[in-house]
C-alpha cells in the first residue's frame, strides 16, 4: 500500500495563496469550458484538487499545465477567485528546467545569450532589415530603409525572431503602415527580441530580464512610444 | 494602428477586402490585459477591424468568454501536436459557423496556429490574415517626395556606414 500523504502548509509548493484551491467549490465551471478537459484524464478542475490535495509533484510532471494554454478562461469565470491559471504557470515554474518541453527552455537561454530566442547574430539581422527594406522601397514605397538604433525616435519597435528567421516578408506589413504615416520610427541592432518565451517556460528572472531588455533599449534610444507588435 | 486610422494619417480602401471577416479576439489581448492591467483590448480589435472591411460578422462568444486558438502559452512551439489541433477545434468551429472568409488574427502565435494549424486539419478554407497585415494591405500608399526620398537616401547611408552594411546592388552599381 502507498505510504499516505502528510498534507503540511509549509511544505506544499502549489498552494501558496489560500485563494488558490482550498477555496474551490468544486462546481466545474472551469472544466466544462475547458477545450482539453479529458486530455491524459485531465481537467482544470482535478488539477486545483490535485494542489489542494498535496499532490504538487504530480501535477508538476503531468503534461496538463503544459497542454493547457494558460489562455485564462477558467479563472476569469471562476464564482471563487480561484487563480487557476496562476497555478498552472507555477506549476510550469517548478518543473526541472531540463525537463521543460519543446524548445522554450533552449530559446530563453539563447535568447539571454545572443539577444533572440533563435540566436541570429547582430549582423545577419542588420544586412537582412537591409535587404528587405531595400526590397520594399523598390516595389512600392520609394525611400523606405529600416531606421537601426536612432535616436529620440518616436516609436521603437520589437521584431519577433520568427520573421527575420523563416518569415522576412511579413516583416514589411509593420514598415507599409510606418511608410504611409511617415512614422519616425526605429528599431534596435541589439535585444530585439519582441517574443517572452520566459513567461510561457515559467523562467521569471529571464522573464524579467526580456521585459527590462525592451525597456533599455527605448530609453538608451529616448524613444516616446514602445510598440510591441506580438 | 487606431491613432493613425482616426488621425486620417492613413487612406484605406475598404474595396480591396469585400468578403464577410471575422476577428479572434487573442487571449493576451483580452483576458490577460483585463486580469493584468484592468483592460480588454476586444472592442479596439473590432473597431479597427470594422474600419478596414464593410462586411463584418462576430464569432460566438467573443471578448473575455472567446475561446484560445488552442496555440497560446507556447504550445504552438511545444510537442504536443495532436493535442494542440484537439484543443483548437473549439475555435475553428466557432469560426466555420460565422461563415466569414477571412479571419482576422491580431496575434503571431494565434495567426499561426489558424493560418498553418486549424485551416488545414478543420478544411476551414479560410484565409487569415494579421490585424496589421489587413491594415498594411488596405492602405493606400502613397510615394514621397522627391525631397523627402533624398533625405531617407541620405540618413540611410550614413546608417549603413556606421553598421558597415553594405548591399549587394550598390556595390554593383559602384
Amino acid at each position: 500500500m502507498p505510504e499516505p500523504l502528510r498534507i503540511n502548509k509549509k511544505d506544499r509548493k502549489l498552494a501558496v495563496d489560500a485563494k488558490m484551491a482550498d477555496v474551490c467549490f468544486t462546481c466545474g465551471t472551469c472544466a466544462g469550458g475547458c477545450p482539453v478537459t479529458g486530455v491524459d484524464g485531465f481537467d482544470p478542475r482535478k488539477a486545483i484538487r490535485m494542489a489542494a490535495l498535496g499532490l504538487d509533484d504530480e501535477l508538476i510532471n503531468s503534461r496538463f499545465p503544459w497542454i493547457c494554454t494558460l489562455c485564462g478562461r477558467c479563472e476569469n469565470q471562476c464564482p471563487m477567485g480561484v487563480n487557476l491559471m496562476k497555478t498552472f504557470r507555477k506549476a510550469r515554474t517548478l518543473r526541472d528546467r531540463d525537463k521543460v518541453p519543446g524548445p522554450i527552455h533552449k530559446g530563453t537561454m539563447m535568447n539571454l545569450q545572443r539577444g533572440n530566442n533563435l540566436g541570429i547574430p547582430r549582423d545577419d539581422f542588420l544586412m537582412l532589415l537591409a535587404e528587405v527594406g531595400e526590397e520594399l522601397a523598390q516595389e512600392e514605397c520609394p525611400g523606405f530603409y529600416v531606421p537601426v538604433d536612432k535616436k529620440g525616435a518616436n516609436v521603437i519597435t520589437t521584431i519577433n525572431s520568427k520573421e527575420p528567421f523563416g518569415e522576412p516578408e511579413d516583416m514589411k506589413f509593420w514598415w507599409k503602415i510606418f511608410y504611409a504615416v511617415k512614422e519616425d520610427w526605429t528599431v534596435s541592432s541589439t535585444n530585439w527580441e519582441g517574443v517572452n518565451w520566459g513567461l510561457f517556460s515559467g523562467d521569471d528572472p529571464a522573464w524579467k530580464e526580456q521585459v527590462g531588455r525592451v525597456l533599455e533599449n527605448a530609453r538608451r534610444l529616448e524613444c516616446k512610444t514602445l510598440l510591441l507588435p506580438e | 494602428m487606431i491613432e493613425y486610422i482616426q488621425s486620417g494619417r492613413v487612406k484605406i480602401d475598404k474595396s480591396k477586402h469585400p468578403q464577410l471577416t471575422t476577428a479572434h479576439d487573442p487571449c493576451n489581448y483580452t483576458r490577460k490585459s483585463q486580469m493584468a492591467m484592468g483592460k480588454s483590448y476586444s472592442d479596439e480589435i473590432r473597431w479597427i477591424t470594422k474600419q478596414l472591411v464593410d462586411n463584418f460578422v462576430d464569432m460566438y462568444p467573443t471578448g473575455m468568454n472567446n475561446y484560445c486558438c488552442g496555440a497560446g502559452g507556447g504550445a504552438w512551439a511545444m510537442p504536443y501536436d495532436k493535442e494542440r489541433i484537439f484543443y483548437g477545434r473549439v475555435k475553428a468551429k466557432q469560426i466555420q459557423e460565422t461563415g466569414a472568409e477571412l479571419v482576422v488574427a491580431p496575434c503571431h502565435n494565434c495567426r499561426d496556429q489558424i493560418l498553418k494549424g486549424l485551416t488545414k486539419e478543420y478544411q476551414l478554407g479560410i484565409e487569415t490574415m494579421y490585424l496589421w497585415e489587413l491594415l498594411a494591405e488596405s492602405i493606400i500608399i502613397e510615394p514621397w517626395s522627391d525631397e523627402e526620398i533624398e533625405a531617407a537616401r541620405a540618413a540611410r547611408d550614413a546608417q549603413f556606414e556606421r553598421d558597415g552594411v553594405v548591399l549587394e546592388e550598390m556595390e554593383e552599381e559602384e
